[in-house]
């Protein structure tokens, strides 16, 4: 008997092994194809770079290794092998991209970081891989030294609101991309049925102005849905948070100092029961507050959304969705602490190399060869040029070499596409110049003091706020629930040390 | 040198069993034992040095039990910490209690290839994701377009919001958890069963037993110690809990918090944008804790009762 108790012991342990083997494997499977080793030594074809670069110095070139957001592309070493060429006579330095895909990037990125692995440069921002966050965490190196020695050109380019907003503590730990400084909310319609209704899409600008547009619409067109949007469909509410995910802010106009949980404002709840209002009506899906993302704006099913905006970007949604969009502004441009730090690029505090990954990125941001071959690949492989300053795509770029523009450096010096208007850079400039600044531009919170509080109100947060936000409960009986459980969570003890620390920040300006 | 050479031999004639182990125990080392030594994590409040993990360790500030207070400092300690020993509880039951109803009536089928047939059919679910399994949960459902909710249009009924009303989803829970395990586990007893020395049943016959009296007098006693040691390993992750399960299958649906949320996915929702290590890791070490206290316990009571179908 006891033979067999032996024998079975050993069959269920050694399937309770491979049980655990296949859990484990799972999580850590990574898709990301680790490009093929490259050797210090540069390729043969570029004999004559080398030996010019040999001339100016003899120290041997030196590996950037640059972490990016996006799906990971076939021709990314292709690219950066023949950006290198050029790096390495410029500033002795030859590049390489990882990209990580979209989903993953803010998984894997502060891992990355955490396990002190090398690498030089990496993508931060405000909603993936956190940068006030793991610029305190230490996983920067603080380069407002760094700048001035070795990135004067970046300077000159950035609007100055981008490297103040970018500053934690006083202190400077990443770059900022630039591009549009302030954000602005706008309704975007599909104008297949603003053409067919004659609607007269100026007059809108708050969420009830919308209605009777959404009820022709609900009534007249089957299985379109009037108001699109996911999970984390907010209603516009005119706050400036502290920190996206704590419902505590200030009016967005600066009308006062005083930190609050804007849960407790007559705004809110008046937005929240019209949300609930057009739920019940059903101008917005019934599976709101649980859709993860959404496919409607493939299918053309939708009426209208919320969406951000940049300048000329009816013309981008309208390309990349291929049917016309139109949009009306739904509330004034500020520059918030979330949009200049919308995109930005780190050096790493594990760089060896920190000198040349500054080089690097100034080259990045003001050198149009280098931040056109990064952002749209190589000439007559992946793009032509039509014009003086302005290209066609071509089809190898999107099999090959689709990367994130907007986080790749200075998109102000990009070549201009096939149907881009002349002045479209001027635009920009134009959106950057004319915003004001939100009342909490430039302060950055700590959370070090209450970190077991805000553990706690996220859960709260995402208990409540998708069915309430976007309308699926009856805010009359749910928020005062949600208040209570804030409260409970210690939402009080968090907004006073906001307030503490806010007007100790205050003082100092 | 005796006591050496003796060690060799060993060795030597051992040497087909510890070549089949060396995988298996490198793994463990690496994965599981090596590991250990990063619970000092939990007490420490994690910052980045330049000189890689190990310095960043050494230089982390040391913080004690601070980490751990999160878990218990709002009332959802309690529902967290019922939800996840609860389900644990009901799946370890049911589990049991299914998956050996269905390897004795997979053994009893006659047809060989038809059992085949069925016990595939069962483990397919096994190996696929969570997330795909939230999407096939998804198409049924969804208030919009959901197949449930459109059945049940068809004969009149109202349809019902599937994720926010919390009264389904204990059943919903364990019932696609159920789906999910029962072909693996079911094979694992099914195994046993085959193994059982077909002279018993055939005494029993000769006896003038009965199926059912065979099933209750031989097949059961004789999987006994294998039911007794799954059990065991599966309290030692009780307080563990399926994070596909009860974050992606109910699509993270807030209105579903009181049901569905357990330890993993407090952790992960207070904890995912803000990547404290030392909190998590801190409550990784509270639940192996947990765990390993349940484990000791349990045996010691399964040795009380037959000193032979313990553990250890």
């Amino acid at each position: 008997m006891s033979k067999r108790n032996l024998l079975l012991t050993l069959i269920c342990i050694v399937l309770s092994f491979s049980f655990l083997s296949a859990c484990g494997g799972g999580g850590s499977s990574s898709n990301t194809t680790e490009p093929p080793a490259t050797t210090t030594e540069p390729p043969k074809d570029t004999k004559e770079a080398e030996a010019k670069s040999a001339e100016k110095t003899d120290e041997k070139p030196v590996e950037l290794i640059w972490y990016m957001i996006g799906t990971p592309q076939k021709d990314t070493d292709k690219v950066f092998e023949e950006l290198s060429k050029y790096t390495k006579e410029k500033i002795n330095a030859t590049v390489k991209m990882k990209l990580l895909d979209w989903g993953e990037y803010d998984q894997k990125m502060p891992v990355i970081a955490a396990s002190g692995e090398p690498f030089d440069i990496a993508f931060t921002c405000s909603w993936a891989f956190n940068y006030v966050t793991n610029a305190r965490k230490g996983a920067f190196l603080e380069i407002g030294k760094l700048l001035d020695e070795k990135g004067a050109g970046i300077k000159e380019v950035l609007h100055p609101a981008f490297l103040e907003g970018a500053k934690v503590d006083g202190k400077l730990y990443a770059i900022p991309t630039n591009k549009e400084l302030p954000a602005q909310d706008v309704w975007r319609f599909n104008q297949k049925f603003v053409e067919k209704y004659n609607f007269d899409i100026s007059s809108v600008k708050s969420l009830e102005s919308l209605e009777p547009m959404l009820k022709t619409i609900k009534e007249k067109e089957k299985g379109i849905v009037p108001l699109g949007g996911d999970k984390n469909f907010k209603p516009l509410l005119p706050f400036d948070y502290v920190d996206e995910s704590i419902p505590i802010a200030l009016y967005a106009d600066g009308r006062d100092t005083k930190l609050m949980n804007i849960l407790e404002t007559p705004e809110t709840m008046q937005a929240l029961e019209t949300m609930h209002k057009y739920y019940k009506a059903g101008y917005v899906s019934k599976d709101l507050s649980t859709i993860n993302s959404n496919d409607y704006s493939k299918t053309g099913k939708w009426f209208t959304d919320r969406a951000n905006t940049a300048p000329l970007a009816d013309n981008q949604w309208s390309a990349s969705y291929g049917y016309k969009i139109v949009s009306t502004p739904a509330n004034d441009p500020l520059v918030y602490n979330w949009s200049v730090t919308g995109s930005m690029n780190a050096i790493s505090a594990t760089s060896q190399n920190p000198e040349k990954a500054m080089e690097f990125l100034n080259l990045l941001n003001t050198d149009p060869y280098v931040r056109n071959m990064v952002g749209y690949g190589i000439e007559n492989v992946h793009y032509k040029k039509i014009g003086d300053n302005r290209i066609e795509l071509l089809p190898a770029l999107t099999e090959g070499y689709t990367v994130p523009g907007f986080a790749l450096g200075n998109v102000m010096i990009t070549y201009l596409q096939k149907d881009d208007p002349e002045n479209k850079w001027d635009e920009y400039k134009k959106f950057n110049e004319s915003a004001k600044n939100a009342p909490l531009l430039g302060f950055n919170f700590d959370p070090t003091p209450v970190m077991n509080e805000m553990a706690a109100l996220k859960n709260v947060k995402e208990e409540f706020y998708p069915p309430l936000m976007t309308g699926t409960v009856d805010p009359v009986v749910n928020l005062p629930k949600a208040i209570k459980k804030f409260k409970d969570a210690g939402i009080d003890k968090v907004r006073d040390e906001m307030q503490r620390q806010f007007d100790e920040w205050r003082a100092k300006q | 040198m005796k006591a050496t050479l003796r060690f060799i031999k060993d060795l030597n004639k051992n040497k087909a069993f510890l070549w089949m182990v060396l995988p298996g125990a490198l793994w463990f080392l690496f994965f599981s034992y090596l590991p250990i030594l990063g619970t000092v994590i939990a007490f420490k409040q994690y910052r980045f040095h330049k000189d890689g993990f190990l310095a960043s360790i050494i230089n982390s500030q040391w913080v004690g039990w601070k980490n751990f207070e999160f878990l218990f400092s709002t009332e959802d300690a309690y529902i967290i910490t019922r939800n996840t020993i609860l389900y644990n509880f009901i799946f370890i039951v049911s589990g049991l209690v299914c998956s050996v109803l269905m390897a004795i009536i997979l053994s009893e089928i006659v047809n060989r290839k038809l059992a085949k047939w069925y016990q595939t059919g069962m483990f397919l679910p096994h190996f696929l994701s969570w997330i795909v399994v939230s999407y096939f949960a998804f198409s049924f459902l969804s208030a919009d377009k959901g197949a449930l909710n459109q059945l049940l249009g068809s004969f009149g009924v109202e349809p019902i919001a599937w994720y926010s009303e919390t009264a389904y989803w204990p059943y919903i829970l364990v019932l696609m958890n159920l789906w999910k395990t029962i072909g693996y586990t079911s094979v694992v007893y099914l195994a046993a069963i085959i193994g059982i020395d077909k002279s018993y049943y055939e005494a029993a016959m000769i006896d003038g037993a009965n199926k059912w009296q065979q099933i209750r007098n031989i097949t059961i006693p004789m999987i006994k110690p294998l039911m007794i040691i799954l059990t065991l390993l599966a309290i030692g992750r009780i307080f563990y809990s399926d994070f596909g399960l009860f974050y992606q299958v109910p699509r993270n649906s807030g209105s579903l918090f009181s049901v569905t949320n357990v330890i993993d996915t407090y952790v992960y929702r207070g904890l995912k944008v803000s990547g404290e290590i030392g909190m998590s890791t801190a409550a990784g070490l509270y639940q192996s804790f947990i765990g390993f206290i349940l484990v000791l316990t349990s045996n010691a009571l399964v040795r009380k009762i037959n000193k032979d179908q313990a553990l250890f």
